[in-house]
């Protein structure tokens, strides 16, 4: 009997209506099965309160891949990225400092606090720059084996060492010390004012349950900027409609080409025999068959729970056991009355369509870790805010707004767990934080949604709520993402692919392992 | 959100062609009236007055200040006496320019640097182990250029003073009215001139001092279009237009040596260290891969061009500041990157980068030239620089 | 009086390079600056003894057996040996699931170890290099490694970034044995065990030893090596100066005013020192003076002498209970404050003289300087822990010397108290060690050399960059008619 699909994704997250797409656009017959009633995965927008749209889980746009919009031509699917025009990080003592897109604006905002880093900041981007060049061959490659001897390996690991070899030793040096080092010794290299400092090594700690101070994460500051890096595609902003829209958008994409989405349909189990992947059974009973599967849930999801053990070497599932996930990130998304007063920068400026962060110094972010190292959430959290309805209006009600708060740091294994007592004082400890800086916002907030990594792993299906499906980390990244030697969208299991953010490059909304595993499959 | 200079006021009520422009984040007049051409006419025939404030400047003062600017900059400062003024570039360890500016000694133990990026940092990270005091200085300086061939006489009525003893590249402290302030003869225009250093607070009363002495001498505000042409007649590169700063360099091509800027002459390889003499010194033993040099367009053949599709020749009257290729023997052999039709010498000119040879003053290479939407080429002729060079510039 | 080859300090590797240097044929001169001569703690590479013949002129290496030693919580302790299996059957009384995983961790981490020392006893090897030599190295290094099989190079590649919390929580479940190792891995590093990089830190403890010890040996070759003909030594002096001319090293300048002239220098203190302070300031680019700068050295350890009036402790006694422990330990160092719970290290100097090293109290205070009130501070809390730690009747302790980070800086040359002269991190290692312009023992002062635990291979492999130093500086000879 034919089967009907050349091939099922399972899970409708981004990465996955990205292979979908991909694979439809290529001529497969493809279908998406989605749990929920909506695809997107943890790029949804959500009517969570009546008027209000929230993008529930991620809420900006920031690493989505150029090749990806181009070739899928998501603008014409309704993608519409609005750009963020600032970063403000307001100061305890009253004052702020603001970040501009604009080149002379942003340096005069900087030599009020420091000339020497107001004519750092531009060396800095440009290395940057650079950096982010020579790791972007990286993120659209399959990562070769470096224990390998197959020719493709081989191959693979001559072309890198050249590349790396090709930046010359200024490059090659300044890309070793970014990759190793803590996100806030390299910026003290840099800087001397603490909150600059302490603003940029936000994005070094994104996702991570380490600190500003922990090596590896001048890493992640690097992983964060290269949203910058595509010049016009630039790619960095709020999507119109929220983060669903990417999705939608993508969907729309890939029914274009022929796929089919299902929503409302969980899968339940990855049919396998002899070794070999054959379809889907989902919770309802219903069972499909297909040459191929892809995963686009996390790696334990997909392995333990969907295949399990007992399909896989012992190996594999050792090696998986070491893969870690550790949650650290929430979300408060609040639906307001009027607009949060800043008292640093009162009344409604530009500032409000940017984002503003609280992260006053690297001290400020390393004790919030500090306490979330040993089971707390932290009492006053780093805050990265965006006021959607300030650049897209359509978010709420006529004079009313939405405010999408991350928060960092709210670790998944908190002493005690999750309990709703617990994830009402980590919103109060969220809301006591913005009102030191805008103490309007207590009596602006309609309606409150707080989204702890375990509404994360229960809602959407992310193993202890780590938003890039396990931890980006050096020794679990590139080849060791997941597992050492399994870093190639395949998987133990013929024909069983994995499509999410726990393999290369990563996590953040990029879509680049969803297209790099669709590749692979129309590659045989 | 942007500065005004101390000088706004007054610009900004005689601009009324209302074309702005930014300077290091400042808002300055691109042309006063409604075409830039009185303006630049006014630099060679009479006399124009130019809001340089924008400028960064630095004072540089103690004990090893002069072993400061040595270390950093590439000619040599010791030697220098009070009252002396050195343009010079610097570069960065590689031998590539980082920026270029004016060194003026104020006394013994006090200069003021010029330049057109920042470079506080950099000062600073060079001053290890000195006792040395770096402050920056450009938003408590105003800065002035009084440029052409009415420029002493106006000064001299403005100050009450005779000026015949300060020579080229020298300054001197003057009165202008009760304010005080230092003048250096020095511009970006290549004709005789003065650059006025002053305080903010003296501003204004400077400048209706000089428009009042000034205009019976047909001094005229002018702005950045009119200075272009200028300093392009006199064949001075301009920092992000000719050369690319070795700090904001993406890739190595695109920096530059002195000696790639035809600027040899500033390069001191007798001091015992500078940043970037090693390279500089190994780079001095081979020819220059690159040369800067002044490119004259051959008319006729230009004019050709237009004729062939029954046009009269289209000449910029306002300086372009993309990159023109150039060629010869069928390849392409260099770059211009400045170019303006030049009302005075009544050529079409240009500064240009070019290979080797062909760099030398008498090559034969032709320009690109785009006629109604199609690339053509017109014969032009490599010369030295500058393209204008008056007596009364040194006099 | 002929220019000498003039060597700046006498340790292991000063002495290894002034020897190697001596041999072929040059003058040299050695200025011990005034420090007093201590063990020199690490491993002496085989090849490196045997060339200098340490054997025959008497060097001794001591080991320390047990070589760690935890007091458990309600009495007992936890050792580990020389041997695995005595390890093995110690950590049985804790944790036999621990027990029976002990030799297969001791032999992974012995492999990898086993790499490490290889790439230790060459120099480092340039990625950027063009030159046929630089290629060959990278080969060279790179088949090494593939050799590992898959599973070694696996485990190498995972194992250099992680932070040796995870390590262990991948391997154990007893808490006083993990404290106890990573007590180790973290020994002279600011961060704690969650940091990434510690993992390597235990490799590199590993590094000499026999498998499942992670604790260097100490030996008297700097002692021997003072001894050896061919060098003259001056015990008392000290360089304060290094006169440079024309862009090459000239003469070096005593504290007493007498210049030695000096065709080559070769320093041993640390590089910050060397050429931020005693080279002629005005020869350095501004991009190496930040460079330099921005080495990162960061000692948190401070030494507390103690008399003991029961000296039968079992040493070397470490309080480590647990990561967690050690985690808040070093959460302090970070904000520039003294953990008022800190790791020690206790061990015999004397009879009934013990030396405890105290980790996680910072060379850099916040707000406060290293003054009387703090030095007894830590005598306090070492003494304090101490008691607390042990089980009752342990003995009396009375506090003697103390010795606080400023203390090590001044008295030993440690900058900042970091007895590795430049933290052992990921971004201080091979080629970036200290500085990727400086990794290669060449400074850009012609003629100027730099060797000791700053450069490769570090703190493990005492002499190994004193080696690898002579090598350049004769190298670079070689090319210079005499």
């Amino acid at each position: 009997m034919a089967n009907r699909w050349d091939a099922i994704v399972v899970g409708g997250g981004h990465n996955g209506l990205v292979a979908a797409a991909y694979l439809a656009r290529a001529g497969k017959r493809v279908v998406v099965l989605e749990r929920r009633e909506r695809v997107g995965g943890a790029a949804v927008s959500e009517e969570a309160f009546p008027g209000f749209r929230f993008s529930v889980f991620s809420y900006v746009v920031s690493l989505l891949r150029p090749e990806i919009i181009r070739d899928l031509d998501l603008p014409r699917h309704g993608l519409h990225i609005l750009p963020l025009e600032s970063t403000l990080t307001p100061l305890p003592n009253g004052d702020y400092l603001a970040q501009w897109n604009d080149h002379d604006r942003n340096r005069r905002e900087l030599a009020r606090h420091s000339l020497r880093d107001a004519e750092a900041y531009d060396e800095f981007g440009r290395t940057l720059h650079q950096m982010g060049r020579a790791m972007k061959p990286l993120l659209g490659l399959v990562p070769p084996d470096p224990a390998s001897w197959r020719p493709r390996d081989l191959a693979g690991l001559a072309r890198l060492g050249r590349h790396f070899r090709a930046l010359g030793p200024a490059q090659f040096h300044a890309l070793h010390k970014l990759a190793t080092m803590s996100a806030a010794d390299y910026l003290d290299e840099w800087f001397e004012g603490e909150a600059l400092k302490g603003t940029k090594a936000a994005s070094g700690i994104i996702g991570t349950l380490h600190g500003p101070r922990s090596p590896g994460t001048a890493y992640v500051l690097l992983h964060h900027y290269m949203g910058e890096l595509d010049g016009v595609f630039r790619a960095w902003g709020f999507a119109k409609g929220g983060n669903g829209s990417v999705s939608e958008a993508i969907a729309g994409a890939a029914r274009a080409f022929g796929a089919e989405v299902r929503t409302g349909a969980a899968v339940a189990q990855v049919l396998v025999a002899n070794g070999r992947a054959t379809g889907v059974t989902l919770e309802s009973g219903e069972e499909i068959r297909a040459e191929v599967v892809l995963s686009n849930a996390d790696p334990r999801r997909t392995f333990l729970d969907l295949v399990g053990e007992r399909h896989l070497p012992a190996e594999f599932v050792e090696a998986l056991g070491r893969f870690r996930f550790r949650g650290a990130s929430a979300k408060v998304n609040l639906a307001l009355d009027e607009l949060p007063n800043f008292a640093c920068m009162p009344g409604r400026g530009p500032h409000l369509r940017g984002a503003i962060s609280i992260s006053p110094s690297v001290d400020y972010l390393e004790r919030a870790f500090d306490e979330a190292k040993y089971g707390e959430f932290s009492r006053r959290p780093y805050l990265d805010i965006v006021i959607p309805s300030m650049i897209d209006p359509d978010m709420a009600p006529p004079g009313k707004h939405v405010m999408s708060i991350f928060v960092q740091y709210a670790p998944y294994h908190l002493a005690g767990g999750w309990t709703d007592a617990r994830r009402e004082a980590l919103g109060d400890a969220v809301v006591d934080t913005l009102a030191e800086y805008a103490p309007n916002v207590r009596r602006a907030i309609l309606h409150r949604q707080v989204v702890t990594p375990a509404d994360i792993e229960r809602l959407v299906g992310i193993s202890e709520g780590n938003i890039f499906h396990g931890e980006l980390t050096l020794q679990q990244l590139f080849f060791l993402r997941p597992v050492p030697a399994w870093a190639r969208y395949r998987t133990p299991i013929e024909g069983l692919y994995q499509c999410g953010s726990g393999t290369h490059p990563g996590g953040g909304v990029m879509g680049a392992p969803g297209r790099l595993a669709a590749l692979e499959i129309l590659r045989r | 959100m942007l500065r005004f200079t101390p000088f706004h006021p007054r610009v900004a009520a005689l601009c009324q062609s209302h074309a702005w422009r930014r300077w290091a984040g400042y808002v300055v007049a691109s042309s006063y009236e409604l075409s830039h051409e009185r303006e630049y006419h006014a630099i060679r025939a009479a006399a124009a007055l130019i809001d340089v404030s924008p400028l960064y400047k630095y004072r540089v003062h103690g004990r090893d200040a002069d072993r400061l600017l040595d270390r950093v900059v590439t000619r040599e400062v010791r030697r220098s006496a009070p009252g002396d003024v050195l343009y010079t570039p610097w570069c960065d360890a590689a031998g590539k320019l980082l920026d270029d500016g004016t060194i003026a000694r104020l006394d013994e133990r006090t200069f003021r640097l010029t330049a057109a990026e920042p470079n506080l940092r950099w000062l600073q990270d060079n001053a290890l182990g000195l006792e040395v005091a770096i402050e920056d200085v450009s938003d408590s300086v105003a800065a002035l250029a009084l440029q052409g061939p009415n420029a002493r006489v106006i000064l001299e009525a403005a100050c009450e003073t005779d000026l015949g003893g300060l020579r080229y590249f020298k300054q001197a402290a003057v009165r202008l009215r009760g304010s005080p302030l230092l003048v250096s003869r020095t511009g970006y225009t290549g004709d005789l001139g003065y650059e006025l250093w002053l305080e903010p607070g003296d501003a204004l009363a400077v400048w209706d001092a000089l428009i009042e002495a000034g205009t019976p001498f047909g001094l005229t505000p002018a702005g950045m279009l009119a200075l272009d042409v200028a300093r392009i007649e006199a064949g001075l590169p301009l920092i992000d237009v000719d050369y690319v700063p070795a700090n904001r360099a993406l890739i190595a091509g695109q920096t530059s040596s002195p000696y790639e800027l035809d600027l040899a002459w500033a390069v001191k390889l007798d001091k015992p260290f500078f940043v970037g003499r090693d390279a500089l010194a190994r780079e001095a033993q081979r020819p220059p891969e690159w040369r800067f040099a002044g490119i004259e367009v051959d008319w006729p053949s230009f004019e050709r061009l237009f004729a062939a599709v029954g046009l009269a020749p289209r000449v910029p009257s306002v300086a372009w500041r993309t990159s023109v290729p150039l060629y010869a023997e069928g390849a392409q052999v260099g770059y211009a990157t400045s170019g303006v039709w030049s009302p005075l010498l009544k050529r079409y000119i240009a500064l240009a980068h070019l290979r080797g040879r062909w760099g030398s003053p008498g090559a034969a290479v032709e320009i690109e030239v785009t006629v109604e939407h199609q690339r053509k080429r017109a014969g032009a002729t490599v010369v030295t620089k500058p393209f204008f060079d008056p007596a009364r510039k040194r006099a | 009086m002929s220019a000498a080859t003039v060597v700046i300090g006498a340790g292991a590797d000063e002495l290894v390079a002034a020897h190697l240097v001596a041999r072929a044929g040059h003058r040299v001169v050695v200025l011990a600056q005034g420090i007093a001569p201590r063990p020199t703690v690490g491993w002496i590479p085989p090849a490196l003894a045997r060339a200098l013949e340490l054997d025959r002129h008497g060097l001794r290496v001591a080991t320390d057996d047990p070589w760690a030693v935890a007091p458990l919580a309600g009495g007992g302790r936890l050792e580990l040996w020389q041997s695995a299996e005595r390890s093995a059957a110690s950590i049985a009384r804790v944790s036999p699931r621990d027990a029976a995983r002990w030799p297969a961790f001791c032999d992974r981490m012995a492999r990898l170890a086993r790499f490490l020392e290889s790439v230790y006893q060459a120099p480092p090897p340039d990625p950027t290099g063009t030159g046929a030599g630089a290629i060959t190295e990278l080969a060279r290094l790179a088949w090494r490694a593939r050799r590992l099989g898959r599973a070694s190079l696996t485990d190498l590649l995972r194992v250099l970034p992680m932070p040796v919390a995870d390590l262990l929580d991948d391997w154990f479940e007893n808490d006083a044995l993990k404290g106890l190792l990573a007590a180790s891995a973290v020994a002279g590093l600011r961060h704690g065990p969650r940091a990434a990089g510690t993992a390597f830190a235990l490799l590199d403890r590993q590094v000499g030893n026999r498998p499942g010890v992670f604790r260097p040996p100490r030996s008297n070759a700097a002692q021997v090596l003072g001894t050896l003909p061919g060098i003259e030594l001056a015990g008392d002096a000290r360089a304060v100066r290094i006169a440079v001319r024309a862009g090459r090293v000239a003469a070096v300048v005593l504290a007493d005013g007498t210049e030695i002239a000096a065709e080559h220098v070769l320093s041993g203190l640390d590089p910050r020192r060397t050429l931020l302070e005693l080279v002629e300031p005005g020869w350095l680019d501004p991009d190496t003076i930040r460079a330099v700068r921005s080495i990162r050295a960061r000692g948190v350890v401070a030494e507390i002498e103690v008399n003991a009036a029961d000296p039968g402790l079992a040493m070397p006694l470490v309080v480590a209970p647990s990561l967690d422990y050690l985690e808040r330990a070093a959460d302090a160092a970070k904000y520039g404050a003294v953990s008022p719970e800190p790791l020690l290290v206790v061990r015999p100097v004397a009879a009934a003289r013990l030396a405890v090293e105290l980790q996680y109290a910072p060379y850099s205070l916040a707000g406060g300087r290293w003054d009387e009130r703090r030095r007894d501070g830590l005598a306090h809390t070492a003494i304090d822990l101490l008691r607390r730690s042990l089980p009752a009747g342990a003995g009396a302790f009375e506090v003697g010397a103390v010795r606080t980070p400023l203390d090590l800086e001044t008295e030993r040359g440690w900058p900042e108290a970091q007895a590795a002269h430049a933290e052992l991190a990921l971004d201080q290692v091979l080629w970036m060690r200290p500085t990727p312009a400086l990794a290669r023992y060449r400074t850009p002062i012609h003629g100027l050399y730099l060797c000791g635990p700053a450069l490769h291979p570090g703190p493990a492999a005492p002499g190994a960059a004193g080696a690898h130093a002579a090598r350049a500086l004769l190298g670079a000879t070689a090319l210079r008619p005499r």
